[in-house]
Protein backbone atom coordinates (compact mmCIF):
# COMPACT_ATOMS: atom_id res chain seq x y z
CA UNK A 1 0.00 0.00 0.00
CA UNK A 2 1.24 3.53 -0.76
CA UNK A 3 0.42 4.81 2.73
CA UNK A 4 3.03 2.53 4.32
CA UNK A 5 6.10 2.95 2.12
CA UNK A 6 8.65 2.27 4.86
CA UNK A 7 7.22 -1.02 6.05
CA UNK A 8 9.90 -3.67 6.31
CA UNK A 9 9.37 -7.38 5.92
CA UNK A 10 11.38 -10.24 7.39
CA UNK A 11 13.92 -11.92 5.17
CA UNK A 12 12.55 -15.38 4.44
CA UNK A 13 15.26 -16.45 2.01
CA UNK A 14 16.60 -18.97 4.57
CA UNK A 15 13.15 -20.54 4.88
CA UNK A 16 12.77 -20.73 1.11
CA UNK A 17 16.25 -22.23 0.77
CA UNK A 18 15.39 -24.88 3.36
CA UNK A 19 12.17 -25.71 1.53
CA UNK A 20 14.07 -26.02 -1.76
CA UNK A 21 16.63 -28.31 -0.10
CA UNK A 22 13.73 -30.43 1.25
CA UNK A 23 12.34 -30.74 -2.29
CA UNK A 24 15.75 -31.81 -3.58
CA UNK A 25 16.12 -34.36 -0.77
CA UNK A 26 12.71 -35.86 -1.55
CA UNK A 27 13.58 -35.97 -5.25
CA UNK A 28 16.71 -37.99 -4.35
CA UNK A 29 14.82 -40.71 -2.46
CA UNK A 30 14.71 -44.18 -3.99
CA UNK A 31 11.69 -45.12 -6.09
CA UNK A 32 10.46 -47.47 -3.34
CA UNK A 33 10.72 -44.72 -0.72
CA UNK A 34 8.82 -42.33 -2.98
CA UNK A 35 6.05 -44.89 -3.51
CA UNK A 36 5.75 -45.33 0.28
CA UNK A 37 5.62 -41.55 0.65
CA UNK A 38 2.82 -41.19 -1.91
CA UNK A 39 0.80 -43.91 -0.17
CA UNK A 40 1.14 -42.14 3.19
CA UNK A 41 0.24 -38.84 1.48
CA UNK A 42 -2.87 -40.42 -0.03
CA UNK A 43 -4.01 -41.63 3.40
CA UNK A 44 -3.46 -38.22 5.00
CA UNK A 45 -5.24 -36.41 2.17
CA UNK A 46 -8.26 -38.74 2.11
CA UNK A 47 -10.35 -36.59 4.53
CA UNK A 48 -9.62 -33.46 2.47
CA UNK A 49 -10.58 -35.27 -0.70
CA UNK A 50 -13.85 -36.44 0.85
CA UNK A 51 -14.59 -32.87 2.01
CA UNK A 52 -13.88 -31.54 -1.51
CA UNK A 53 -16.17 -34.10 -3.10
CA UNK A 54 -18.95 -33.32 -0.58
CA UNK A 55 -18.56 -29.60 -1.30
CA UNK A 56 -18.77 -30.21 -5.04
CA UNK A 57 -21.88 -32.35 -4.55
CA UNK A 58 -23.50 -29.59 -2.46
CA UNK A 59 -22.67 -26.95 -5.10
CA UNK A 60 -24.04 -29.15 -7.87
CA UNK A 61 -27.21 -29.82 -5.91
CA UNK A 62 -27.65 -26.07 -5.32
CA UNK A 63 -27.13 -25.34 -9.04
CA UNK A 64 -29.56 -28.07 -10.05
CA UNK A 65 -32.10 -26.70 -7.57
CA UNK A 66 -31.80 -23.19 -9.12
CA UNK B 1 -1.67 -54.18 -0.27
CA UNK B 2 -0.12 -51.14 -1.99
CA UNK B 3 1.52 -49.95 -5.18
CA UNK B 4 4.44 -52.39 -4.92
CA UNK B 5 1.95 -55.28 -4.89
CA UNK B 6 0.09 -53.64 -7.77
CA UNK B 7 3.33 -53.87 -9.74
CA UNK B 8 3.66 -57.57 -8.85
CA UNK B 9 0.15 -58.25 -10.21
CA UNK B 10 0.94 -56.39 -13.45
CA UNK B 11 4.21 -58.30 -13.80
CA UNK B 12 2.25 -61.54 -13.45
CA UNK B 13 -0.14 -60.37 -16.19
CA UNK B 14 2.83 -59.77 -18.47
CA UNK B 15 4.34 -63.17 -17.62
CA UNK B 16 0.99 -64.86 -18.27
CA UNK B 17 0.73 -63.17 -21.69
CA UNK B 18 -2.41 -61.18 -20.83
CA UNK B 19 -0.58 -57.99 -21.68
CA UNK B 20 2.53 -57.39 -23.73
CA UNK B 21 5.39 -55.16 -22.62
CA UNK B 22 4.30 -52.47 -20.20
CA UNK B 23 5.70 -49.32 -18.59
CA UNK B 24 4.50 -47.12 -15.79
CA UNK B 25 3.49 -43.66 -17.05
CA UNK B 26 1.88 -40.54 -15.57
CA UNK B 27 2.51 -39.34 -12.03
CA UNK B 28 4.01 -42.62 -10.80
CA UNK B 29 6.56 -42.54 -13.62
CA UNK B 30 7.40 -38.95 -12.75
CA UNK B 31 8.13 -39.98 -9.14
CA UNK B 32 11.15 -41.91 -10.34
CA UNK B 33 12.78 -38.66 -11.46
CA UNK B 34 11.30 -35.80 -9.42
CA UNK B 35 9.77 -34.98 -6.04
CA UNK B 36 6.54 -36.96 -5.55
CA UNK B 37 3.18 -35.22 -5.56
CA UNK B 38 -0.16 -36.78 -4.76
CA UNK B 39 -2.07 -38.83 -7.30
CA UNK B 40 -5.16 -41.02 -7.30
CA UNK B 41 -4.34 -43.60 -9.91
CA UNK B 42 -1.68 -45.51 -11.80
CA UNK B 43 -1.26 -45.21 -15.57
CA UNK B 44 0.12 -48.28 -17.29
CA UNK B 45 1.17 -47.88 -20.92
CA UNK B 46 0.72 -51.29 -22.43
CA UNK B 47 1.27 -53.17 -25.64
CA UNK B 48 -1.62 -55.41 -26.56
CA UNK B 49 -0.74 -57.98 -29.14
CA UNK B 50 -2.98 -60.37 -31.02
CA UNK B 51 -1.81 -63.35 -28.95
CA UNK B 52 -3.64 -61.99 -25.92
CA UNK B 53 -6.88 -61.73 -27.90
CA UNK B 54 -7.02 -58.04 -27.12
CA UNK B 55 -6.84 -56.77 -30.69
CA UNK B 56 -9.05 -57.68 -33.57
CA UNK B 57 -9.16 -55.95 -36.94
CA UNK B 58 -7.56 -52.81 -35.51
CA UNK B 59 -9.97 -52.57 -32.60
CA UNK B 60 -8.68 -52.78 -29.07
CA UNK B 61 -10.54 -54.52 -26.30
CA UNK B 62 -9.50 -54.51 -22.67
CA UNK B 63 -11.94 -57.35 -21.96
CA UNK B 64 -9.23 -60.04 -21.66
CA UNK B 65 -7.43 -57.90 -19.08
CA UNK B 66 -10.58 -57.29 -17.06
CA UNK B 67 -11.68 -60.90 -17.16
CA UNK B 68 -8.21 -62.08 -16.05
CA UNK B 69 -8.24 -59.62 -13.17
CA UNK B 70 -11.80 -60.47 -12.21
CA UNK B 71 -10.77 -64.11 -11.93
CA UNK B 72 -7.94 -62.97 -9.66
CA UNK B 73 -10.42 -61.15 -7.43
CA UNK B 74 -10.02 -57.60 -8.75
CA UNK B 75 -13.32 -56.23 -10.02
CA UNK B 76 -13.87 -52.85 -8.32
CA UNK B 77 -13.74 -49.86 -10.66
CA UNK B 78 -12.81 -46.48 -9.21
CA UNK B 79 -11.95 -43.21 -10.97
CA UNK B 80 -12.01 -44.93 -14.34
CA UNK B 81 -9.51 -47.57 -13.28
CA UNK B 82 -9.70 -51.14 -12.06
CA UNK B 83 -8.53 -51.29 -8.45
CA UNK B 84 -5.51 -53.59 -8.01
CA UNK B 85 -4.11 -53.85 -4.49
CA UNK B 86 -5.68 -50.55 -3.47
CA UNK B 87 -4.74 -48.45 -6.52
CA UNK B 88 -7.03 -47.70 -9.48
CA UNK B 89 -5.04 -48.78 -12.54
CA UNK B 90 -5.73 -47.40 -16.01
CA UNK B 91 -4.40 -49.55 -18.84
CA UNK B 92 -3.53 -47.26 -21.74
CA UNK B 93 -2.84 -49.16 -24.97
CA UNK B 94 -0.12 -47.78 -27.21
CA UNK B 95 -2.00 -45.27 -29.36
CA UNK B 96 0.70 -43.61 -31.47
CA UNK B 97 4.40 -43.62 -32.33
CA UNK B 98 5.30 -41.58 -29.24
CA UNK B 99 3.68 -44.19 -26.98
CA UNK B 100 5.41 -46.98 -28.90
CA UNK B 101 8.83 -45.35 -28.53
CA UNK B 102 8.19 -44.58 -24.84
CA UNK B 103 7.34 -48.21 -24.20
CA UNK B 104 10.36 -49.60 -26.05
CA UNK B 105 12.82 -47.20 -24.38
CA UNK B 106 11.36 -47.32 -20.84
CA UNK B 107 13.85 -47.65 -18.00
CA UNK B 108 14.10 -50.95 -16.14
CA UNK B 109 13.74 -50.26 -12.42
CA UNK B 110 14.06 -52.36 -9.27
CA UNK B 111 11.65 -51.40 -6.49
CA UNK B 112 12.45 -52.58 -2.99
CA UNK B 113 9.44 -54.19 -1.31
CA UNK B 114 11.19 -55.35 1.85
CA UNK B 115 14.74 -55.89 3.12
CA UNK B 116 15.00 -59.09 1.12
CA UNK B 117 12.59 -58.59 -1.79
CA UNK B 118 12.62 -56.34 -4.83
CA UNK B 119 10.23 -56.20 -7.74
CA UNK B 120 11.21 -55.24 -11.28
CA UNK B 121 9.21 -52.80 -13.35
CA UNK B 122 9.61 -50.31 -16.18
CA UNK B 123 9.19 -46.56 -16.00
CA UNK B 124 8.85 -44.21 -18.96
CA UNK B 125 11.94 -42.07 -19.63
CA UNK B 126 11.72 -38.41 -18.53
CA UNK B 127 11.83 -37.12 -22.12
CA UNK B 128 8.81 -39.25 -23.01
CA UNK B 129 6.96 -38.15 -19.87
CA UNK B 130 7.50 -34.50 -20.85
CA UNK B 131 6.56 -35.15 -24.49
CA UNK B 132 3.38 -36.92 -23.39
CA UNK B 133 2.54 -33.96 -21.14
CA UNK B 134 2.93 -31.67 -24.17
CA UNK B 135 0.56 -33.88 -26.12
CA UNK B 136 -2.09 -34.05 -23.38
CA UNK B 137 -1.80 -30.35 -22.39
CA UNK B 138 -3.81 -30.12 -19.18
CA UNK B 139 -2.79 -27.60 -16.53
CA UNK B 140 -1.30 -30.36 -14.39
CA UNK B 141 0.74 -31.54 -17.37
CA UNK B 142 2.31 -28.09 -17.73
CA UNK B 143 3.08 -28.09 -14.00
CA UNK B 144 4.79 -31.46 -14.39
CA UNK B 145 6.92 -30.18 -17.27
CA UNK B 146 7.98 -27.23 -15.12
CA UNK B 147 8.90 -29.61 -12.32
CA UNK B 148 11.12 -31.68 -14.62
CA UNK B 149 12.84 -28.55 -15.93
CA UNK B 150 13.34 -26.99 -12.48
CA UNK B 151 14.77 -30.20 -11.07
CA UNK B 152 17.04 -30.76 -14.11
CA UNK B 153 15.40 -34.15 -14.47
CA UNK B 154 15.23 -34.12 -18.25
CA UNK B 155 18.03 -34.22 -20.84
CA UNK B 156 17.19 -31.28 -23.12
CA UNK B 157 19.10 -32.69 -26.09
CA UNK B 158 17.27 -36.00 -25.89
CA UNK B 159 13.99 -34.13 -25.34
CA UNK B 160 14.59 -32.04 -28.48
CA UNK B 161 15.12 -35.22 -30.49
CA UNK B 162 11.86 -36.68 -29.17
CA UNK B 163 10.00 -33.44 -29.94
CA UNK B 164 11.42 -33.45 -33.47
CA UNK B 165 10.48 -37.04 -34.14
CA UNK B 166 6.90 -36.61 -32.95
CA UNK B 167 6.07 -33.14 -34.32
CA UNK B 168 5.77 -31.61 -30.89
CA UNK B 169 7.93 -28.52 -31.49
CA UNK B 170 4.94 -26.18 -31.88
CA UNK B 171 3.47 -27.45 -28.60
CA UNK B 172 6.86 -27.00 -26.94
CA UNK B 173 7.19 -23.40 -28.19
CA UNK B 174 3.69 -22.68 -26.98
CA UNK B 175 4.57 -24.11 -23.55
CA UNK B 176 7.73 -21.95 -23.36
CA UNK B 177 5.76 -18.81 -24.24
CA UNK B 178 3.10 -19.66 -21.68
CA UNK B 179 5.73 -20.36 -18.98
CA UNK B 180 7.62 -17.18 -19.87
CA UNK B 181 10.86 -19.09 -20.38
CA UNK B 182 13.58 -18.97 -23.01
CA UNK B 183 13.15 -21.89 -25.34
CA UNK B 184 16.19 -24.14 -24.72
CA UNK B 185 15.43 -25.90 -27.97
CA UNK B 186 16.00 -22.70 -29.94
CA UNK B 187 19.17 -22.03 -27.96
CA UNK B 188 20.44 -25.49 -28.87
CA UNK B 189 19.51 -25.21 -32.54
CA UNK B 190 21.52 -21.97 -33.01
CA UNK B 191 24.80 -23.41 -31.73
Amino acid sequence: MNDAPNRTYPDISDILALKAEGRRERARLSYGEKIDMVERMRERLAPFKRAREERRARLKAARDHD
Amino acid sequence: MGMKHTIKVINRMEADGIIGRYAIGGAFAAYYYVEPTVTDDVDILVSLDEASGATKAGLISLAPIFSYLKAAGYEEFRQGGLVIEGWPVQFLPVADDLDGEALVQANEVDVQISESETVKTRVMRPEHIVATCLRVRRTKDFLRINQFLEEDAVDLELLCNVLDRHDLKPAWRSFCRRAGMTDPYEVGSKT
